[in-house]
């Protein structure tokens, strides 16, 4: 050990210069709120299980609604994984894997759904953006391109331990969501094959009711053992700066996405703001 | 067998699975896989993470004997390195604070600085074995071991632009969590923080000299106290509830490098975070 402790070499910020503790943290806040990257953006999320292993009798409708309405509002699409992933994450599971390796498996399918999709959008100027390539959006966006992205967020390995079990509770939904959350997004959409939100698994019980709006909070405290929604995307919503709230709807019934790029409220709103519930865009 | 379910045109097509048609969200579904063990991928592998702050940027003084040391326990122990940021991280989000940047910005830029020094520890010891090991190359770490190679990763993790709104504006996950996952996907058999005091004190005993070190606390009390100054990130903490491997962390001092032959192998210098072990989560 030398005799005396070497000096640290310091630049002086508000912030201090050890383990960050909490005065630092006090001080991170007072700095104001974030500007928003791409404000005009409409983020959306293509479900995996419930519009894309449907396959053409779904997709190329949807397809199709994209590219016209891509005419007039900025779209990004984030791709989900489906029944594939299921399975590999059943493998996965029964083969004794942590949490990090069955996120990290789980990346794969989402990305070949994304690669199907950008197929599909070529000719509407569809365009696959991998992560690395993130900062780039801003060119695709201004020449009419419309980004397709895999819908997990790239933590792979470094997925933290889930409350329950091992699947990762970061997937495709909490994936697109903090893409639009970082972006500033202009609305963050969730493209399901049902009309938004039951108060249970409507395929499985038939009597279950829709919930047009709800708060987080509401929806916490309903406590459903079911969710159309990964949970974790209600948590990140109470502390985001910018997408207080989602709106899930139904991409198997033609002209609805139109209609929620417009700020219609057309299935589900899910809202960190319950005052402001039913409220779309941001304007 | 696999077989492919077809509900019929325009209805779903599903792989056979035992997760076929269900939600991964019902929580009777995610419960299924708690009874079972997790394999350990290379349980004789252990992870250690240099702080930045509080050792990198102390200079040669402090890291030369610290690297020497480590370079002496390689030929019994199989090692990865983790390196921090440190200060210039710091002002990194400062800076970048100052501008506006949201936090997943945050995430993605201050990454640079732990490469900074990444690339400075794998000059150093690239004479002995010393490799950067990029997050894409995981999959080759048996043949880097193997070889004797000493790994190197950047602590931070790769959340980048998708960084989740945390408690702060600062990035909730950062090198710890990061060295953490490491050890807890690996199934290491063991993860130290090499920090520049002797363990967690009851206080900040750079500002407080009556603080006392603690040498063995829970992750559940830990959290419970609350303390402004922590010497550890929270997240770890968090983590550790819910890890099906790495419930045991030690934090080191650094600066005194002969301790860390000691904590490899399994003496209890330092403090050690422990979570109960055969419980699914860590009884609160």
């Amino acid at each position: 050990m030398p005799a005396e402790v070497p000096a640290r070499k310091t630049i002086s910020t508000p912030l201090g210069d050890g383990t960050l503790n909490a005065r630092d943290f006090n001080a991170a806040s007072a700095y104001g709120p974030p500007i928003r990257v791409l404000p005009d953006v409409h983020v959306l999320k293509i479900g995996g299980q419930s519009i894309f292993d449907r396959g053409k009798a779904a997709v190329w409708p949807l397809v199709e609604e994209i590219a016209t309405c891509a005419k007039q509002h900025q779209i990004i699409l984030g791709m989900g994984g489906g029944t594939r992933s299921r399975h590999a994450y059943s493998v996965g599971l029964e083969l004794g894997l942590p949490t990090g390796i069955i996120a990290a498996i789980g990346n794969s399918t989402s990305l070949l759904n994304a690669r199907m999709m950008q197929m599909l959008m070529a000719k509407h100027g569809g365009i696959l953006v991998n992560f690395e390539e993130f900062e780039k959006l801003p060119i695709y966006i201004r020449n009419g391109g419309i980004p397709i992205l895999v819908g997990m967020p790239p933590f792979h390995q470094w997925e933290r331990p889930p409350e329950t079990g091992r699947i990762p509770a970061n997937r495709t939904d909490a994936g697109v969501y903090l893409m639009a959350e970082f972006l500033g997004a202009k609305s963050c959409i969730f493209v399901k094959d049902e009309d938004g939100l039951y108060s249970d698994d409507p395929k499985k019980h038939p009597n279950a009711t829709f919930i047009p709006k709800i708060s987080t909070r509401a929806l916490r405290d309903m406590d459903p053992n079911d969710l159309a929604i990964e949970r974790v995307v209600l948590d990140y919503m109470e502390r985001a700066a910018h997408m207080r709230h989602v709106q899930i709807i139904n991409g198997l019934k033609r002209g609805y996405l139109t209609r929620a790029l417009d700020g219609e409220h057309v299935g589900t709103v899910i809202s960190a703001d319950p005052h402001a519930c039913g409220m779309l865009s941001e304007g | 067998m696999t077989e492919l379910v077809n509900e019929g045109s325009g209805e779903r097509t599903h792989v056979l699975s035992p997760l076929m048609r269900e939600s991964l969200m019902d929580r009777r579904v995610l419960a299924a896989a708690d009874a079972q063990e997790v394999i350990p991928i290379l349980p004789d592998v252990h992870v250690v993470h240099i702080g930045g702050a509080s050792i990198l940027d102390r200079g040669r003084d402090a890291i030369l004997p610290l690297l020497d040391e480590i370079v002496h326990c390689r030929k019994t122990y199989k090692i990865i390195l983790g390196v921090g940021g440190g200060v210039r991280m710091r002002h990194t989000y400062h800076t970048a604070l100052d501008l506006g940047i949201p936090a997943g910005g945050l995430a993605m830029v201050a990454g640079a600085v732990n490469e900074q020094n990444r690339y400075m520890i794998q000059a150093v010891l690239a004479r002995h074995g010393g490799i950067v090991l990029h997050k894409d190359h995981y999959v080759v770490l048996p043949l880097w071991l193997a070889a004797g190679m000493i790994p190197i990763l950047s602590g931070m993790p790769p959340h980048h632009y998708w960084e989740p709104p945390g408690p702060s504006c600062v990035p909730h996950y950062r090198e710890d969590f990061g060295m953490y996952m490491v050890s807890e996907v690996l199934g290491a058999a063991s993860m130290i923080f090499l920090k520049d005091e002797d363990g967690l004190y009851t206080a900040d005993p750079k500002k407080d000299p009556r603080a006392l070190l603690i040498e063995h606390i829970k992750p559940s009390e830990l959290l419970d106290l609350n303390m402004p100054d922590l010497i550890i990130d929270r997240a770890v903490l968090e983590s550790m509830l819910h890890a099906r491997h790495a419930r045991r962390i030690q934090i080191v001092n650094g600066l005194k490098p002969e301790l860390l032959s000691r904590a490899l192998a399994g003496e209890r210098v330092g403090t050690v975070i422990e979570a109960p072990q055969g419980g699914r989560t860590d009884a609160r």
